[in-house]
């Protein structure tokens, strides 16, 4: 279990990655020009009023003395106030956090039960019309933004054959299961072109490799040879593209969630840019990155267990 | 003989190109007899490994196919079985194995299910049954602790290991025949002699019949019974060994005896050892007038790699050399012989300024690597080249050969530009490589051919210091005794001093005038070719040389213990 001994040591690296990601995303929000008070309190406040709420937000001392409360702050638990919504950005955010994992955590698994069975039909037809059916249609798939897929989706599905909610989200399980499953399905299709693309590649590789061919030599099936040797050793090089796409999608979600009206952060982050709440932008995108972080953290565990000859 | 267990007849395949078919396999007939291990001996390319697959109906392409001909094995047509039949033969009756077990296992599944799986599915046996099986069949093929070992995966074991495990995998369902391809090309001598062995102990426990296909007579004279020579697709000669060997009726079978890099032994070394070698009759003479300045000086030489601890991990580190010092004059020919993992490489390596010294001191030409690390490295790589193992990767994929060279001529500035392509031929001609081919790429190139270009390119550089690491390694065995001559030829002709790396000790007899004996990192033996290997001081050099196959089936194959061979 040594290899697995990074599980451990590895987060004390994240330490510093979450150190510098909320320094360079302090002081960048505050290089965006405007001031976040004249937007609260409007184009004909006084001077007086504005040099208050400065005062009250902290927005009047020195740059890097806000930063040292900001920390102090997050060491409490606190991100600061947002200006608009008038409490934590923390607890902001953790009111809308579940709409975008959900919808991040669908669209991937989604995306996955599209592309593996797609794969391997097109892999273990190589050359054949079904193969060149596949290629085709996914090359759609990479073709389409997924803006316009969206709305397609959303005109078809829920407009001329009314199966699925238009937008929004729900209160009970089914309700919100329904809500996700049109924006999930717009992810999953863009997503999982990427991911067939590679893993077709990968299992022709080691359809024709030397492990297929001694498991073929020694009776085995094309079932079993395509199944426990083909399939296996495919997926090890898609785990990081997932990884890496999953990180893209987080950050994709601000669009999807506003296309479906999901309230979830993607929705808050854009209403938040609007209203000059920095407070707000600056936690989202902290979270953001932490996400992307962790997802790659839970990519290498996947690929140690994956592949008994990686070590990290 | 009696009934043949396997019968080939007027066997042939063709594969469907642009140009129409095309004949790879032309009226191949053999017979296989119970019990009997069959030599298929011919170089890449002659069909004998296509052969193997076609009767187990795994082509390796959809554009072949069967043109006639019979395989029948237990009054069936193995060639006209449907694919159902066909998975109850592989593995069941005809067990496979194959040059290298590394690709061959599967990376992500533990060795022990790989053999059961065999168990599983061909004998129905639960997985406890099957586990207990493989455990069993691991034993017998020399794993020393298989009840843990089922559970490893393939890379954590070396490669001799690797191939018994593929040995395991094939004999899991008690096959009658075992189809060995090339099974020890990829190792070592002394591990080679292991498997080997293995092999002959397999077939007199189990009455097991092996086609062995090989492209080292030494490993059909000492292991096999009769031998078929194979070449452009035919079968030019079958015969019993001995026979085969004594009195070869084919011009190919002797060009392939003739090229055979054999070595003498003590008491044939004081007649006229090889006539087939001029220039070995001249070493004497080269030995004698060695200039006083050694060209490299390597004194106390420690090279260590790290291999594990991030962060906070202890840091731990592997000696791939430990403690060698060794100097080479100018106009020297030194074999360093060893097995894989010996740090002969990394020696080589250091001796160029191609890895870091941990400790001890190299220099070349006097100007220390340590001391003077910029003028040493710069004159290196003005007088020193190398020559690498594979000559495919070794060269530009998307540069012609005459560009190779011209770049090697620009950057040295040795040769004034106009010069350069004049140059480039003198350097085709030198290593006999055709002028015209200058315009191909190494695809386009046969293994010779391109070994040859990574020679000319080393030459480019006007070197009085040629390394070659394994050049040969990778070549058939006519092809090895034609690179062989053309170093010999080079040495003779030009002021060049040369170190020679290779595993397999017959060439480095052949070629060298001394010899470094390498094992665990540090130098075991070393002293002139000729007293070293008819008089070995050290019992590894003497087991590594012992391990050597010889093409003369009474000179016995001794397999070292496994302690010694590691």
């Amino acid at each position: 279990m040594r290899r697995y001994s990074f599980i451990l040591t590895r987060p004390l690296q994240f330490v510093p990655v979450v150190f510098g990601v909320s320094l360079v995303t302090f002081v960048l929000v505050r290089m965006i020009p405007g001031d976040p008070a004249r937007v609260l309190l409007g184009a004909r406040a006084t001077p007086t009023a504005i040099a208050n709420i400065r005062a009250q937000y902290g927005l009047d001392e020195p740059i890097w003395l806000q930063y040292l409360y900001f920390l102090r702050n997050l060491a409490h638990g606190e991100m600061g106030m947002s200006i608009v919504y008038k409490i934590d950005v923390l607890r902001l955010i953790g009111t809308r956090i579940e709409p975008t994992f959900a919808l991040v955590l669908c669209s991937v698994l989604l995306s996955i039960l599209i592309a593996v069975p797609l794969a391997a039909l097109a892999a273990r037809n190589q050359g054949r019309p079904i193969d060149h059916a596949i290629r085709f249609v996914s090359t759609f798939g990479i073709g389409f933004p997924p803006f316009w897929l969206g709305l397609m989706l959303m005109m078809l599905l829920a407009v001329k054959f009314p199966l699925l909610p238009v937008s929004g989200y729900g209160d009970t399980l089914g309700e919100k299961l329904a809500h996700l499953a049109l924006p999930s399905l717009t992810i999953a299709l863009s997503l999982s072109t990427v991911l067939l693309r590679s893993l077709r590649a990968a299992m022709v590789d080691w359809l024709k490799s030397d492990v297929a061919t001694a498991a073929r030599a020694r009776g085995m099936p094309e079932s079993i040879v395509f199944w426990r040797h083909v399939l296996p050793n495919s997926i090890v090089p898609t785990i990081n593209l997932l990884a890496v796409n999953i990180g893209w999608l987080i950050g994709g979600t601000v669009v999807i969630e506003s296309i479906f009206a999901l309230p979830g952060m993607g929705q808050l982050l854009v209403r938040a840019i609007f209203s000059r709440d920095y407070m707000v932008v600056q936690g989202v995108a902290m979270v953001f990155a932490c996400a992307t972080v962790l997802v790659n953290f839970l990519a290498d565990i996947a690929t140690v267990a994956a592949d008994p000859r990686v070590k990290l | 003989m009696s009934a043949a267990l396997l019968s080939v007849r007027d066997l042939s395949v063709a594969v469907n190109g642009a140009e129409g078919p095309r004949t790879l396999l032309d009226h191949v007939s053999l017979d296989l007899s119970p019990g009997e291990i069959l030599g298929l001996v011919g170089e890449s390319g002659s069909g004998k490994s296509l052969l193997c697959r076609t009767l187990l109906q795994l082509l390796p392409s959809r554009a072949l196919s069967v043109t006639g001909g019979t395989a029948m094995m237990g009054g069936r047509d193995l060639l006209a079985l449907d694919e159902a039949q066909m998975q109850q033969v592989r593995g069941a009756e005809i067990g496979m194995i194959f040059q290298n077990p590394s690709s061959h296992l599967d990376p992500v599944m533990r060795v022990g299910e790989q053999i059961a799986e065999g168990l599983r599915f061909h004998r129905r046996l639960d997985r406890a049954a099957a586990k207990a099986e493989a455990i069993a069949l691991m034993g017998q093929v020399g794993f020393t602790d298989p009840p843990r070992q089922f559970g490893a995966y393939p890379h954590e074991f070396s490669g001799g290991m690797r191939q018994r495990a593929m040995i395991a995998v094939a004999l899991a369902c008690d096959p009658k025949i075992l189809i060995a391809d090339e099974p020890t090309t990829a190792l070592d001598v002394t591990i080679q002699a292991q498997i080997l062995r293995l092999l002959m102990e397999l077939r007199e426990s189990r009455g097991l019949s092996i086609i062995l296909i090989t492209h080292d007579l030494g490993v059909v004279a000492q292991t096999c019974d009769r031998v078929a020579v194979m070449r452009q697709g035919q079968v030019v000669e079958v015969g019993e060994k001995r026979a085969l060997l004594a009195h070869p009726r084919h011009s190919y079978t002797r060009a392939l005896i003739a090229s055979h890099p054999s070595m003498p032994v003590d008491d044939e070394a004081d007649e006229v050892d090889d006539v087939t070698d001029p220039a070995d009759a001249a070493d004497p003479a080269r030995v004698v007038v060695l200039p006083s300045r050694p060209l490299v000086e390597i004194d106390d030489l420690d090279v260590r790699f790290p291999v594990a601890g991030g962060l906070f991990g202890r840091r731990r580190s592997f000696s791939a050399v430990a403690g060698v010092s060794l100097q080479i004059r100018p106009g020297e020919t030194v074999g360093i012989v060893g097995e894989s993992g010996s740090g002969k490489s990394t020696l080589a390596r250091a001796m160029l300024g191609l890895t870091p010294v941990s400790d001890g001191h190299v220099a070349f030409d006097g100007l220390s690597l340590r001391g003077q690390p910029g003028a040493a490295l710069a004159r290196i790589r003005q007088q020193a080249a190398m020559v690498f193992q594979d000559p495919f990767n070794s060269l530009n994929p998307r540069l012609t050969i005459g560009q190779t060279l011209a770049e090697v001529l620009r950057v040295q500035g040795k040769v004034a530009p106009a010069a350069i392509p004049a140059r480039v031929e003198e350097l085709l001609r030198l290593v006999e490589l055709d002028p015209a081919l200058a315009g191909r790429r190494p695809r386009q190139l046969s293994g010779g051919q391109c070994q040859r270009a990574g020679i000319a390119r080393a030459l480019a550089v006007d070197p009085r210091l040629i390394v070659a690491d394994e050049c040969v390694a990778a070549l058939d065995v006519t092809i090895q005794a034609q690179i062989v001559a053309l170093f010999q030829r080079l040495v003779a002709t030009m002021d060049l001093t040369l170190v020679f790396i290779a595993h397999d000790l017959a060439i480095v007899r052949h070629l060298c005038t001394r010899v470094v004996v390498m094992h665990h990192g540090r130098i075991v033996e070393e002293g002139l070719c000729a007293e070293v290997f008819e008089r070995p001081r050290e019992a590894y050099t003497a087991a590594l040389i012992a391990a050597i196959p010889d093409i003369d089936p009474d000179r016995r194959l001794i397999a070292p213990p496994p302690a010694l061979a590691v």
